[in-house]
């Protein structure tokens, strides 16, 4: 047996390429036939279609959540990827955000807390996945998150545990926000509405010190700082920083409101632009394949409470297209390198089967090869447009409050009404709204 | 078909087994006192050690040490200060048990209070005989309250050109025991676990 491999080593291995080598093999197994031509274009075809059509379960849900059907469309989140593993972490987003809007918060916490763990597996690069998808596409791989989408995980899982009122455990996952606003700091920091939640979170456990940093990084990113004034104030008052109180207490407005209890809303409104697919062709048949972000704005919402007797503070409000985008720059140079040499392979590839049969096998593999070529535009598809923290003091008591919206977006007035409220002395209660 | 072909076969037919082999389920009994640990994160067997730590340390000192009358305290429970979601009231749970093995100390049930008010209404409601009724007014309030907080340092090694990445987990439990009369803090503690633990980078 070694006298076989030995003779078959030096008339097999030697001055050929990878590409060669894997056709050798195949050929030499007794399965040659999957290596003619014909075949492969058939396979490549194929191969094109399963991709394409592993996403149709999640874009189907996605226009029935959009039509107002969440339930149909965690009906059919729940069927799950069944062609591989390569969407997990998608379904269990776009479940952990329907659940969050039918109100079933612990069971969006678990979809959320799945997706997280998900993501911190990824950490780890599998060279099987990565060599596949160098000889056909990033559909390969299984979905990693853009970095702003494992930033967002955290933010649902605070709102989650707010709502639910589990503060020690919305705590918990502001911890875990910071360490990604922290790995991410240029593509993240314009996310206001998660930043906010984070000082919130510490604030609500009267953690007086972390609230005020996040506060006051905060207020450095914000054009002024006069949202967060009276909390930098509040905070730094307790810490005994008499500096910082007179430094931010001229941002603070007459307009603020004050009140013995706060009623905090987690608003979110329209939807985040979808990832478009970008090509650059190059003769003979090179293609460069890139998602990208259409440069839509998310309307921001004018709101009004009713009865207008109470007023909010200022809002925080974020632009989720806006990090998205940035989110998506901030991985640009690997990307461009990935598709480099994903680019070159294909091209040895081709050349290859040129050198090996005849000019009309090497057309038809370039073909293929520049269809299979589809840039990736999976993502988070039922994440909000925007996202705004909506504060409203109010004296201790019941309150039984509606929300008056309206947007250039919108034609008419929308008007939600709030569940009705009893609110203690020092008590801040929190509700999630979408429209 | 050579031999060659035949060899490449089997192979490939091997390399199959070989994977399937490795998906199959597998089963074993731990021991409780065994220490299973798999990353640098909070394990069981770490609540396990920090709950003898504490214990040991409130019953051999001031004010319990010397105490001969029972007294009666009321857990308050651990803040989780932590970046994990790490169930404190387990901690509790088991550090109340404890103590309440020694035979020195009684514990009042907060979480049942609800329980016992909708139990003693029930009694007074008419359905029960009433030299069988318990009397109102008679439970025992408490002279010491038990709390805590369950803090964290996480360090992780910067991302430079290396196979494997190190994480540095550090631990700390401070519990305190409060008069609730006076409000002084008649007892405070505190137990650490320190662990350090290297994931790949890369794998297969």
């Amino acid at each position: 047996m070694p006298r076989l491999f030995a003779r078959h080593r030096s008339r097999l291995l030697v001055g050929r390429k990878p590409g060669i080598l894997i056709i050798i093999f195949f050929q030499k197994a007794g399965f040659g036939f999957i290596l003619r031509p014909g075949f492969r274009f058939l396979s490549l075809v194929l191969f094109l279609i399963f991709l394409n059509g592993c996403a149709g379960r999640l874009n189907k849900a996605s226009r029935y959540y959009y039509a107002g059907q969440p339930q149909q469309a965690l009906n059919l989140l729940e069927k799950g990827d069944n062609l591989g593993n390569r969407n997990q972490l998608l379904f269990l987003l776009e479940k952990g955000l329907v659940f969050h809007q039918l109100g079933e918060y612990q069971q969006s916490i678990n979809q959320f807390l799945a997706a997280a763990q998900l993501i911190d597996q990824f950490e780890v690069t599998r060279l099987s996945e990565q060599a596949g998808s160098l000889v056909t596409n990033e559909w390969m791989m299984r979905y990693r998150g853009e970095y702003s989408e494992r930033l967002w995980v955290h933010s649902y899982l605070m709102m989650n545990y707010l709502l639910l009122g589990e503060y020690d455990d919305a705590l918990v996952e502001a911890k875990q926000a910071l360490e990604r606003l922290q790995k991410h700091p240029e593509a993240l920091n314009a996310d206001y509405f998660t930043r906010a939640l984070i000082a919130l979170c510490f604030a609500n456990l009267a953690e007086d010190n972390d609230a005020y940093l996040v506060y006051r990084n905060l207020a450095k990113d914000l054009p002024s700082p006069a949202p967060i004034a009276a909390d930098i104030v509040k905070h730094a008052e307790r810490l005994g920083m008499v500096d910082e109180v007179e430094k931010y207490r001229p941002f603070l407005t007459p307009k603020n409101p004050l009140g013995e209890a706060e009623l905090v809303l987690f608003v979110a409104s329209g939807r985040i632009p979808l990832k478009r697919p970008g090509n650059v062709v190059l003769p003979p048949s090179i293609r460069f394949a890139f998602p990208y972000y259409s440069a839509e704005k998310a309307a921001q919402p004018r709101i009004n409470i009713l009865p207008h007797s109470w007023r909010y503070r200022p809002l925080l409000t974020t632009d989720l297209g806006v990090v998205a985008r940035k989110a998506l720059d901030a991985r640009k140079t690997r990307m461009i390198a990935k598709e480099g040499i994903r680019v070159a392979a294909k091209e040895a590839i081709s050349q290859s089967v040129g050198n090996k049969n005849d000019v009309a096998a090497e057309a038809i593999v370039r073909v293929a090869l520049f269809l299979l070529e589809e840039p990736d535009t999976r993502s988070w598809q039922t994440l909000p447009g925007r996202l705004t923290l909506v504060r409203i003091p109010l004296p201790a008591g019941r309150h039984k409050l509606q929300l008056e919206i309206q947007s250039t977006g919108f034609d008419r007035r929308h008007i939600i009404e709030l569940p009705e409220i009893l609110l203690r002395q020092g008590q801040r209660v929190f509700q999630s709204v979408r429209f | 078909m050579n031999g060659f072909s035949f060899l490449l076969k089997m192979l490939l037919v091997g390399l199959f087994i070989f994977i399937t082999a490795g998906c199959s389920v597998t089963t074993r009994e731990v021991g409780s006192d065994e220490q299973v640990i798999y990353d640098e994160g909070y394990h069981f067997s770490d609540k396990k050690a920090i709950v003898e730590d504490m214990v040991t340390s409130l019953l051999s000192k001031h004010p319990l040490l010397r105490a001969t009358d029972r007294p009666v305290l009321i857990v308050y429970g651990i803040a989780n200060r932590t970046s994990e979601h790490v169930s404190t009231s387990a901690m509790t749970d088991d550090m109340r048990q404890v103590l309440l093995n020694s035979g020195r100390v009684r514990f009042v049930n907060k979480l049942q209070r609800k329980n016992i008010k909708k139990e003693t209404s029930y009694q007074y409601g008419g359905s029960v005989a009433a030299e069988t009724r318990i009397e109102k007014a008679r439970q025992v309030g408490a002279q010491f309250m038990l709390t805590g907080t369950l803090r964290s340092i996480e360090k992780k090694q910067p991302r430079q050109f290396r196979l494997k990445k190190k994480t540095l987990m550090y631990y700390s439990l401070n519990m305190e025991l409060t008069d609730i009369q006076t409000g002084l803090i008649e007892w405070a503690d505190s137990a650490e676990v320190i662990r350090e633990a290297s994931k790949p980078f890369i794998g297969w």
